[in-house]
Protein backbone atom coordinates (compact mmCIF):
# COMPACT_ATOMS: atom_id res chain seq x y z
CA UNK A 1 0.00 0.00 0.00
CA UNK A 2 2.97 2.59 1.14
CA UNK A 3 5.65 0.87 -0.37
CA UNK A 4 7.10 3.31 -1.97
CA UNK A 5 6.16 6.09 0.20
CA UNK A 6 8.40 5.90 3.19
CA UNK A 7 6.79 8.32 5.52
CA UNK A 8 8.82 7.23 8.75
CA UNK A 9 11.94 7.76 6.79
CA UNK A 10 15.19 8.96 9.05
CA UNK A 11 12.68 8.19 12.62
CA UNK A 12 13.53 6.19 15.10
CA UNK A 13 9.85 4.51 16.94
CA UNK A 14 9.39 2.53 20.14
CA UNK A 15 6.31 0.61 20.48
CA UNK A 16 5.10 -1.58 23.16
CA UNK A 17 2.92 -4.86 22.35
CA UNK A 18 4.83 -6.06 19.48
CA UNK A 19 3.74 -9.11 19.53
CA UNK A 20 0.89 -9.50 17.95
CA UNK A 21 -2.29 -7.89 17.07
CA UNK A 22 -2.35 -4.06 16.16
CA UNK A 23 1.28 -3.91 17.40
CA UNK A 24 2.95 -6.48 15.28
CA UNK A 25 0.97 -4.42 12.01
CA UNK A 26 2.01 -1.03 13.33
CA UNK A 27 5.94 -2.87 13.89
CA UNK A 28 5.56 -3.97 10.05
CA UNK A 29 4.07 -0.93 8.15
CA UNK A 30 6.71 1.49 10.80
CA UNK A 31 9.50 -0.95 9.13
CA UNK A 32 8.47 -0.81 5.66
CA UNK A 33 8.45 3.24 6.14
CA UNK A 34 11.55 3.22 6.83
CA UNK A 35 11.35 3.73 10.47
CA UNK A 36 14.10 2.40 12.91
CA UNK A 37 12.23 0.51 15.67
CA UNK A 38 12.75 -0.51 19.63
CA UNK A 39 10.37 -3.53 19.45
CA UNK A 40 8.82 -3.90 22.95
CA UNK A 41 7.08 -7.07 23.82
CA UNK A 42 6.79 -8.86 27.41
CA UNK A 43 8.25 -12.55 26.39
CA UNK A 44 10.58 -13.23 24.12
CA UNK A 45 9.86 -16.18 21.58
CA UNK A 46 11.38 -18.07 18.13
CA UNK A 47 8.31 -16.99 16.05
CA UNK A 48 8.86 -13.25 17.04
CA UNK A 49 12.65 -13.24 16.95
CA UNK A 50 12.80 -14.55 13.18
CA UNK A 51 10.00 -12.14 12.28
CA UNK A 52 12.21 -9.39 12.93
CA UNK A 53 15.43 -10.97 11.66
CA UNK A 54 13.38 -11.19 8.02
CA UNK A 55 11.55 -7.51 8.30
CA UNK A 56 14.81 -6.02 9.03
CA UNK A 57 16.33 -7.59 6.09
CA UNK A 58 13.32 -6.69 3.62
CA UNK A 59 13.00 -3.19 5.01
CA UNK A 60 16.71 -2.36 5.66
CA UNK A 61 15.77 -0.74 9.35
CA UNK A 62 16.85 -1.19 12.34
CA UNK A 63 14.84 -3.34 15.00
CA UNK A 64 15.77 -3.72 18.45
CA UNK A 65 13.60 -6.43 20.43
CA UNK A 66 13.11 -5.04 24.01
CA UNK A 67 11.84 -8.02 26.30
CA UNK A 68 10.11 -6.62 29.70
CA UNK A 69 7.25 -6.71 31.48
CA UNK A 70 5.58 -3.12 31.96
CA UNK A 71 4.10 -3.72 35.00
CA UNK A 72 7.15 -4.11 36.49
CA UNK A 73 9.04 -0.20 37.31
CA UNK A 74 12.67 -2.12 37.47
CA UNK A 75 12.42 -3.72 34.29
CA UNK A 76 11.10 -0.32 32.74
CA UNK A 77 14.17 1.47 33.77
CA UNK A 78 16.41 -1.44 32.58
CA UNK A 79 14.75 -1.30 29.24
CA UNK A 80 14.71 2.57 29.50
CA UNK A 81 18.97 2.30 29.82
CA UNK A 82 19.29 0.21 27.03
CA UNK A 83 17.05 2.57 24.57
CA UNK A 84 19.35 5.56 25.76
CA UNK A 85 22.55 3.57 25.80
CA UNK A 86 21.90 3.62 22.17
CA UNK A 87 22.03 7.28 21.74
CA UNK A 88 19.05 7.93 19.53
CA UNK A 89 17.07 10.77 18.75
CA UNK A 90 13.70 9.13 19.81
CA UNK A 91 10.90 10.73 17.63
CA UNK A 92 7.91 8.13 17.87
CA UNK A 93 6.08 6.12 21.08
CA UNK A 94 3.34 4.14 20.23
CA UNK A 95 1.93 2.86 23.23
CA UNK A 96 -0.32 -0.47 22.32
CA UNK A 97 0.01 -3.13 24.98
CA UNK A 98 -2.74 -3.76 26.73
CA UNK A 99 -5.36 -5.95 27.87
CA UNK A 100 -8.56 -6.64 28.23
CA UNK A 101 -11.09 -8.41 30.53
CA UNK A 102 -14.55 -8.69 30.82
CA UNK A 103 -17.28 -8.28 33.74
CA UNK A 104 -20.61 -6.67 34.48
CA UNK A 105 -20.14 -3.76 36.56
CA UNK A 106 -21.47 -5.41 40.14
CA UNK A 107 -19.51 -8.51 38.88
CA UNK A 108 -16.01 -6.68 38.73
CA UNK A 109 -13.83 -7.09 41.45
CA UNK A 110 -11.76 -4.19 42.72
CA UNK A 111 -8.48 -6.93 41.75
CA UNK A 112 -9.44 -7.23 38.32
CA UNK A 113 -9.95 -3.17 38.38
CA UNK A 114 -6.44 -2.44 39.77
CA UNK A 115 -4.85 -5.62 37.51
CA UNK A 116 -6.59 -3.44 34.06
CA UNK A 117 -5.57 0.05 35.26
CA UNK A 118 -2.06 -1.02 36.32
CA UNK A 119 -1.09 -2.79 32.38
CA UNK A 120 -3.30 -0.15 30.26
CA UNK A 121 -3.10 3.01 32.31
CA UNK A 122 -0.63 2.99 34.95
CA UNK A 123 2.29 1.43 33.06
CA UNK A 124 1.82 3.20 29.82
CA UNK A 125 1.85 6.61 32.16
CA UNK A 126 5.23 6.10 33.79
CA UNK A 127 6.52 4.52 30.31
CA UNK A 128 5.30 7.43 28.44
CA UNK A 129 7.22 9.86 31.26
CA UNK A 130 10.78 8.25 30.85
CA UNK A 131 10.24 7.98 27.06
CA UNK A 132 9.38 11.63 26.88
CA UNK A 133 12.29 13.17 28.65
CA UNK A 134 14.64 11.30 25.92
CA UNK A 135 12.25 13.69 23.64
CA UNK A 136 12.31 16.55 25.53
CA UNK A 137 16.12 17.02 24.02
CA UNK A 138 15.46 17.02 20.65
CA UNK A 139 12.36 19.17 20.77
CA UNK A 140 10.38 16.65 18.62
CA UNK A 141 8.77 13.80 19.10
CA UNK A 142 4.95 12.29 18.48
CA UNK A 143 3.27 10.36 21.10
CA UNK A 144 -0.02 7.84 19.76
CA UNK A 145 -2.00 5.52 22.33
CA UNK A 146 -4.48 3.68 22.08
CA UNK A 147 -7.69 4.46 23.68
CA UNK A 148 -11.13 2.48 22.62
CA UNK A 149 -14.71 3.51 21.41
CA UNK A 150 -16.09 1.99 24.46
CA UNK A 151 -13.96 4.61 26.32
CA UNK A 152 -16.30 7.37 24.56
CA UNK A 153 -19.96 5.25 24.45
CA UNK A 154 -19.85 2.90 27.35
CA UNK A 155 -19.63 -1.16 26.48
CA UNK A 156 -21.92 -3.75 28.19
CA UNK A 157 -19.98 -5.98 30.52
CA UNK A 158 -16.80 -3.66 30.04
CA UNK A 159 -16.80 -1.53 33.29
CA UNK A 160 -12.90 -2.17 33.79
CA UNK A 161 -11.35 -2.10 30.65
CA UNK A 162 -13.46 1.07 29.38
CA UNK A 163 -12.35 3.02 32.39
CA UNK A 164 -9.12 2.49 31.84
CA UNK A 165 -9.03 3.56 28.06
CA UNK A 166 -10.79 6.78 29.15
CA UNK A 167 -8.39 7.25 31.69
CA UNK A 168 -6.14 7.26 28.55
CA UNK A 169 -7.91 10.04 26.85
CA UNK A 170 -7.60 12.49 30.01
CA UNK A 171 -3.81 11.47 30.44
CA UNK A 172 -3.41 12.50 26.22
CA UNK A 173 -4.92 15.23 26.65
CA UNK A 174 -3.45 16.55 29.00
CA UNK A 175 0.00 15.39 28.00
CA UNK A 176 -0.33 17.48 25.00
CA UNK A 177 -0.82 20.82 26.88
CA UNK A 178 2.05 20.33 29.14
CA UNK A 179 4.68 18.62 26.16
CA UNK A 180 3.75 21.02 23.40
CA UNK A 181 5.77 23.47 24.40
CA UNK A 182 8.79 21.05 23.55
CA UNK A 183 7.64 20.22 20.42
CA UNK A 184 5.97 16.88 21.17
CA UNK A 185 2.68 15.87 19.87
CA UNK A 186 0.48 13.49 21.87
CA UNK A 187 -2.73 11.92 20.26
CA UNK A 188 -4.61 8.92 20.97
CA UNK A 189 -6.78 6.31 18.23
CA UNK A 190 -10.12 4.81 19.60
CA UNK A 191 -10.69 1.86 17.74
CA UNK A 192 -13.57 0.02 17.09
CA UNK A 193 -14.08 -3.59 16.76
CA UNK A 194 -10.60 -4.61 15.04
CA UNK A 195 -10.25 -8.16 14.00
CA UNK A 196 -7.70 -9.54 16.80
CA UNK A 197 -7.07 -12.16 19.76
CA UNK A 198 -8.44 -9.58 21.82
CA UNK A 199 -11.60 -9.73 19.74
CA UNK A 200 -11.56 -13.46 18.63
CA UNK A 201 -13.68 -15.12 21.47
CA UNK A 202 -16.29 -12.87 21.86
CA UNK A 203 -19.46 -14.63 21.32
CA UNK A 204 -20.72 -15.07 18.06
CA UNK A 205 -24.16 -13.22 18.95
CA UNK A 206 -22.40 -10.17 20.55
CA UNK A 207 -20.15 -10.08 17.14
CA UNK A 208 -23.50 -10.14 15.08
CA UNK A 209 -24.79 -7.33 17.00
CA UNK A 210 -21.65 -5.25 16.68
CA UNK A 211 -21.69 -5.37 12.97
CA UNK A 212 -24.80 -4.25 12.43
CA UNK A 213 -23.53 -1.46 14.03
CA UNK A 214 -21.02 -0.87 11.45
CA UNK A 215 -21.78 1.60 8.60
CA UNK A 216 -18.60 0.15 6.47
CA UNK A 217 -20.12 -3.40 7.09
CA UNK A 218 -16.98 -5.40 8.38
CA UNK A 219 -14.85 -5.72 11.49
CA UNK A 220 -11.72 -3.53 11.16
CA UNK A 221 -8.30 -4.93 10.77
CA UNK A 222 -5.11 -4.21 12.67
CA UNK A 223 -3.67 -3.08 9.40
CA UNK A 224 -6.21 -0.14 9.26
CA UNK A 225 -5.29 1.15 12.46
CA UNK A 226 -1.62 0.84 12.03
CA UNK A 227 -2.17 2.55 9.27
CA UNK A 228 -3.89 6.04 11.00
CA UNK A 229 -1.21 5.40 14.06
CA UNK A 230 1.02 5.61 11.02
CA UNK A 231 0.02 8.95 9.77
CA UNK A 232 -0.17 10.90 13.69
CA UNK A 233 3.58 9.28 13.67
CA UNK A 234 4.42 11.09 10.32
CA UNK A 235 4.80 14.75 9.67
CA UNK A 236 1.69 14.76 7.96
CA UNK A 237 0.24 15.43 11.22
CA UNK A 238 2.35 18.09 11.99
CA UNK A 239 -0.59 20.29 13.13
CA UNK A 240 -2.48 18.00 14.92
CA UNK A 241 -2.38 17.14 18.80
CA UNK A 242 -4.33 16.61 21.38
CA UNK A 243 -6.79 14.65 19.87
CA UNK A 244 -8.85 11.62 19.99
CA UNK A 245 -9.50 9.73 16.47
CA UNK A 246 -12.26 7.39 15.74
CA UNK A 247 -11.47 4.33 13.37
CA UNK A 248 -14.48 2.13 14.19
CA UNK A 249 -15.68 1.80 10.37
CA UNK A 250 -18.58 4.02 11.02
CA UNK A 251 -20.48 2.47 14.67
CA UNK A 252 -23.63 4.09 15.48
CA UNK B 1 2.92 8.53 -3.01
CA UNK B 2 -0.56 7.86 -1.15
CA UNK B 3 -2.96 8.71 -4.31
CA UNK B 4 -1.04 6.92 -7.28
CA UNK B 5 -3.91 6.59 -9.71
CA UNK B 6 -6.96 7.84 -8.09
CA UNK B 7 -8.73 10.36 -9.39
CA UNK B 8 -10.21 13.05 -7.46
CA UNK B 9 -12.40 16.02 -7.12
CA UNK B 10 -11.12 19.25 -5.65
CA UNK B 11 -13.41 22.40 -5.50
CA UNK B 12 -12.07 26.08 -4.64
CA UNK B 13 -8.59 25.28 -5.45
CA UNK B 14 -7.99 29.18 -6.57
CA UNK B 15 -6.32 29.76 -3.14
CA UNK B 16 -5.66 29.00 0.50
CA UNK B 17 -6.54 25.33 1.62
CA UNK B 18 -7.71 24.81 -1.77
CA UNK B 19 -4.66 25.07 -3.69
CA UNK B 20 -2.71 23.55 -0.88
CA UNK B 21 -4.54 20.56 -1.46
CA UNK B 22 -4.33 20.40 -5.17
CA UNK B 23 -0.70 21.01 -4.77
CA UNK B 24 -0.44 17.70 -2.28
CA UNK B 25 -2.85 15.82 -4.06
CA UNK B 26 -0.87 16.43 -7.32
CA UNK B 27 2.40 15.41 -5.56
CA UNK B 28 0.75 12.28 -3.89
CA UNK B 29 -0.03 10.51 -7.76
CA UNK B 30 -3.91 12.08 -8.06
CA UNK B 31 -5.19 13.29 -10.98
CA UNK B 32 -7.46 16.37 -10.75
CA UNK B 33 -10.82 18.40 -11.26
CA UNK B 34 -9.77 21.36 -9.99
CA UNK B 35 -12.61 23.86 -9.34
CA UNK B 36 -12.46 27.19 -9.32
CA UNK B 37 -15.00 29.88 -10.07
CA UNK B 38 -13.09 32.05 -12.33
CA UNK B 39 -10.79 31.07 -15.02
CA UNK B 40 -7.42 33.18 -14.53
CA UNK B 41 -4.03 32.95 -16.54
CA UNK B 42 -1.90 32.20 -13.20
CA UNK B 43 -4.28 29.48 -12.42
CA UNK B 44 -3.87 27.71 -15.90
CA UNK B 45 -0.18 28.35 -15.48
CA UNK B 46 -0.13 26.81 -11.96
CA UNK B 47 -2.13 23.74 -13.06
CA UNK B 48 0.62 23.06 -15.76
CA UNK B 49 2.74 23.72 -13.84
CA UNK B 50 2.37 20.99 -11.07
CA UNK B 51 0.92 18.27 -14.04
CA UNK B 52 4.21 18.53 -15.89
CA UNK B 53 5.94 18.45 -12.35
CA UNK B 54 4.28 15.32 -10.77
CA UNK B 55 3.21 13.51 -14.29
CA UNK B 56 -0.68 14.07 -12.60
CA UNK B 57 -3.31 14.74 -15.01
CA UNK B 58 -5.12 17.84 -13.70
CA UNK B 59 -7.99 19.53 -15.37
CA UNK B 60 -9.36 23.00 -14.84
CA UNK B 61 -12.87 22.98 -14.13
CA UNK B 62 -14.95 26.62 -13.50
CA UNK B 63 -18.07 26.76 -11.88
CA UNK B 64 -19.77 29.18 -9.89
CA UNK B 65 -21.06 26.97 -6.60
CA UNK B 66 -24.02 29.34 -6.52
CA UNK B 67 -25.57 28.22 -9.29
CA UNK B 68 -27.04 25.05 -9.63
CA UNK B 69 -27.22 25.46 -13.71
CA UNK B 70 -23.32 25.88 -13.75
CA UNK B 71 -22.88 23.18 -11.55
CA UNK B 72 -25.08 20.77 -13.24
CA UNK B 73 -22.98 21.30 -16.82
CA UNK B 74 -19.78 20.50 -14.10
CA UNK B 75 -20.94 17.52 -13.70
CA UNK B 76 -22.03 16.48 -16.96
CA UNK B 77 -18.50 17.35 -17.77
CA UNK B 78 -16.76 14.75 -15.15
CA UNK B 79 -18.84 12.24 -16.23
CA UNK B 80 -17.72 13.17 -19.63
CA UNK B 81 -14.31 11.63 -18.93
CA UNK B 82 -15.63 8.43 -17.85
CA UNK B 83 -12.98 7.60 -14.64
CA UNK B 84 -13.80 6.38 -11.29
CA UNK B 85 -14.02 9.30 -9.09
CA UNK B 86 -12.09 8.26 -5.76
CA UNK B 87 -12.39 11.01 -3.47
CA UNK B 88 -14.41 14.39 -3.50
CA UNK B 89 -12.95 17.25 -1.55
CA UNK B 90 -15.65 19.87 -0.75
CA UNK B 91 -13.33 23.16 0.45
CA UNK B 92 -14.77 25.97 -1.15
CA UNK B 93 -16.48 28.55 1.13
CA UNK B 94 -16.89 32.10 2.78
CA UNK B 95 -16.33 33.48 6.25
CA UNK B 96 -18.19 35.86 7.71
CA UNK B 97 -17.43 37.90 10.88
CA UNK B 98 -20.31 39.38 12.83
CA UNK B 99 -21.77 39.29 16.09
CA UNK B 100 -25.26 37.22 16.42
CA UNK B 101 -27.27 40.22 17.10
CA UNK B 102 -25.63 42.52 13.50
CA UNK B 103 -25.95 39.49 11.37
CA UNK B 104 -28.12 40.06 8.13
CA UNK B 105 -30.67 37.85 6.61
CA UNK B 106 -29.06 38.35 3.00
CA UNK B 107 -25.72 37.52 4.47
CA UNK B 108 -27.39 34.47 6.38
CA UNK B 109 -28.49 33.20 3.39
CA UNK B 110 -25.34 33.84 1.26
CA UNK B 111 -23.26 32.19 3.65
CA UNK B 112 -25.45 28.87 3.73
CA UNK B 113 -25.71 28.59 0.11
CA UNK B 114 -22.04 28.55 -0.53
CA UNK B 115 -20.70 26.62 2.51
CA UNK B 116 -23.68 23.99 2.73
CA UNK B 117 -26.24 24.09 -0.12
CA UNK B 118 -23.61 24.02 -2.92
CA UNK B 119 -21.25 21.26 -1.18
CA UNK B 120 -24.43 19.37 -0.83
CA UNK B 121 -25.78 19.34 -3.97
CA UNK B 122 -22.49 18.99 -5.37
CA UNK B 123 -21.75 15.72 -3.60
CA UNK B 124 -25.36 14.26 -4.33
CA UNK B 125 -24.10 13.99 -7.86
CA UNK B 126 -20.75 12.83 -7.00
CA UNK B 127 -22.03 10.28 -4.67
CA UNK B 128 -24.14 8.95 -7.42
CA UNK B 129 -21.20 7.67 -9.57
CA UNK B 130 -19.18 6.70 -5.95
CA UNK B 131 -22.04 4.64 -5.23
CA UNK B 132 -22.14 2.81 -8.63
CA UNK B 133 -18.51 1.88 -8.26
CA UNK B 134 -19.16 1.05 -4.74
CA UNK B 135 -15.81 2.68 -3.40
CA UNK B 136 -15.47 6.49 -2.29
CA UNK B 137 -13.82 9.01 0.29
CA UNK B 138 -15.88 12.21 0.82
CA UNK B 139 -13.81 15.05 2.57
CA UNK B 140 -15.62 18.47 3.98
CA UNK B 141 -13.59 20.96 4.79
CA UNK B 142 -15.59 22.33 8.02
CA UNK B 143 -13.99 24.29 10.65
CA UNK B 144 -13.34 24.84 14.59
CA UNK B 145 -15.85 27.53 14.42
CA UNK B 146 -18.33 24.68 13.57
CA UNK B 147 -17.80 22.64 16.70
CA UNK B 148 -16.71 25.49 19.37
CA UNK B 149 -19.71 27.99 18.79
CA UNK B 150 -16.70 31.13 19.08
CA UNK B 151 -17.54 34.50 19.19
CA UNK B 152 -18.63 36.43 16.18
CA UNK B 153 -19.09 33.13 14.07
CA UNK B 154 -23.28 32.44 14.44
CA UNK B 155 -23.41 32.14 10.62
CA UNK B 156 -19.99 31.17 9.38
CA UNK B 157 -19.87 28.94 12.46
CA UNK B 158 -23.48 27.46 12.02
CA UNK B 159 -22.96 26.61 8.09
CA UNK B 160 -19.92 24.60 9.15
CA UNK B 161 -21.40 22.97 11.56
CA UNK B 162 -24.29 21.94 8.98
CA UNK B 163 -21.54 20.53 6.77
CA UNK B 164 -20.61 18.39 9.99
CA UNK B 165 -23.62 16.81 10.45
CA UNK B 166 -24.30 16.02 6.43
CA UNK B 167 -21.07 14.38 6.68
CA UNK B 168 -21.88 11.86 9.19
CA UNK B 169 -25.18 11.21 8.03
CA UNK B 170 -23.65 10.42 4.48
CA UNK B 171 -21.39 8.36 6.58
CA UNK B 172 -24.37 6.54 7.46
CA UNK B 173 -26.60 6.08 4.66
CA UNK B 174 -23.80 5.30 2.18
CA UNK B 175 -21.16 3.18 4.11
CA UNK B 176 -23.11 -0.04 2.72
CA UNK B 177 -21.46 1.36 -0.74
CA UNK B 178 -17.82 1.86 0.72
CA UNK B 179 -18.25 5.26 0.47
CA UNK B 180 -16.44 6.89 3.74
CA UNK B 181 -17.42 10.61 4.75
CA UNK B 182 -15.29 12.35 7.01
CA UNK B 183 -15.24 16.54 7.71
CA UNK B 184 -11.96 18.32 8.96
CA UNK B 185 -12.08 20.85 10.93
CA UNK B 186 -8.62 23.80 10.61
CA UNK B 187 -8.22 25.57 13.38
CA UNK B 188 -6.71 28.85 12.43
CA UNK B 189 -4.56 28.21 9.35
CA UNK B 190 -2.72 30.81 6.82
CA UNK B 191 -4.95 31.56 4.52
CA UNK B 192 -6.90 35.26 3.24
CA UNK B 193 -9.55 34.10 5.22
CA UNK B 194 -7.54 34.34 8.48
CA UNK B 195 -6.33 37.89 7.23
CA UNK B 196 -10.35 38.68 8.17
CA UNK B 197 -9.81 38.46 11.82
CA UNK B 198 -8.43 41.05 14.22
CA UNK B 199 -5.21 40.53 15.19
CA UNK B 200 -5.66 40.16 19.04
CA UNK B 201 -8.27 37.53 18.54
CA UNK B 202 -5.46 35.42 16.18
CA UNK B 203 -3.10 36.29 18.89
CA UNK B 204 -5.51 35.53 22.26
CA UNK B 205 -6.48 32.39 20.57
CA UNK B 206 -2.47 31.15 20.00
CA UNK B 207 -1.90 32.15 23.59
CA UNK B 208 -4.25 29.44 25.08
CA UNK B 209 -3.28 26.72 22.27
CA UNK B 210 -0.57 24.05 22.04
CA UNK B 211 0.83 24.64 19.49
CA UNK B 212 1.69 28.03 19.58
CA UNK B 213 1.26 29.10 16.02
CA UNK B 214 -1.20 28.70 13.17
CA UNK B 215 -1.44 26.41 10.75
CA UNK B 216 -0.08 26.16 7.13
CA UNK B 217 -2.47 24.83 4.33
CA UNK B 218 -0.38 22.66 3.44
CA UNK B 219 -1.11 20.66 7.06
CA UNK B 220 -4.85 20.53 6.64
CA UNK B 221 -3.77 19.13 3.20
CA UNK B 222 -1.76 16.49 4.32
CA UNK B 223 -5.10 15.34 6.51
CA UNK B 224 -7.00 15.49 3.39
CA UNK B 225 -4.70 13.45 1.52
CA UNK B 226 -4.98 10.80 4.54
CA UNK B 227 -8.48 10.55 4.65
CA UNK B 228 -8.31 10.07 1.21
CA UNK B 229 -5.73 7.47 0.49
CA UNK B 230 -6.49 3.70 1.76
CA UNK B 231 -4.75 4.72 5.33
CA UNK B 232 -7.60 5.67 6.56
CA UNK B 233 -9.93 3.10 5.12
CA UNK B 234 -11.87 1.79 8.36
CA UNK B 235 -12.30 5.44 9.08
CA UNK B 236 -16.05 7.30 8.54
CA UNK B 237 -18.28 9.76 9.74
CA UNK B 238 -15.80 11.70 11.58
CA UNK B 239 -14.46 15.17 12.45
CA UNK B 240 -10.39 15.65 12.75
CA UNK B 241 -9.54 18.95 14.60
CA UNK B 242 -6.32 20.45 12.61
CA UNK B 243 -5.68 23.01 15.16
CA UNK B 244 -2.64 22.73 16.76
CA UNK B 245 -4.51 22.17 20.11
CA UNK B 246 -6.98 25.07 20.35
CA UNK B 247 -8.50 25.33 23.97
Amino acid sequence: MTSNSKLLKGKTAIITGCLKGIGRATMDLFAQNGADIFACCQFESEEFKHHIEVLSKDTCVLIYPLYFDLCDSEQIKTAIKFIRSAKRNIDVLVNIAGMTQDALFHMTTIDQLKKIFEVNFFSQIMFTQYVTKLMLQNKTGSVINISSISAIDGNMGQLSYSSSKAAIIGATKTMSIELAPYGIRVNALAPGVIKTDMTANLPIDILDKQLGKIKLKYFGFPLEVASSILFLASDMSSYITGQIIRIDGGMQ
Amino acid sequence: MLLENKNVIITGCNRGIGRAILERFASNGANVFACTRKESREFSELIDKLSEKYSVNIFPIYFDASSIEEMRSAVKLIQTAKIPINALINNAGITYNALFQMSTIDKIKEVFDVNFVSPFILTQYISKLMIRQKSGSIINIASTAGIDGNSGRSVYGASKAAIICMTKVISAELGEFGIRANSIAPGMTDTDMLSSMSETLISDSLKTSDIKRVGKPSEIADTAVFLASDLASYITGQVIRVDGGLK
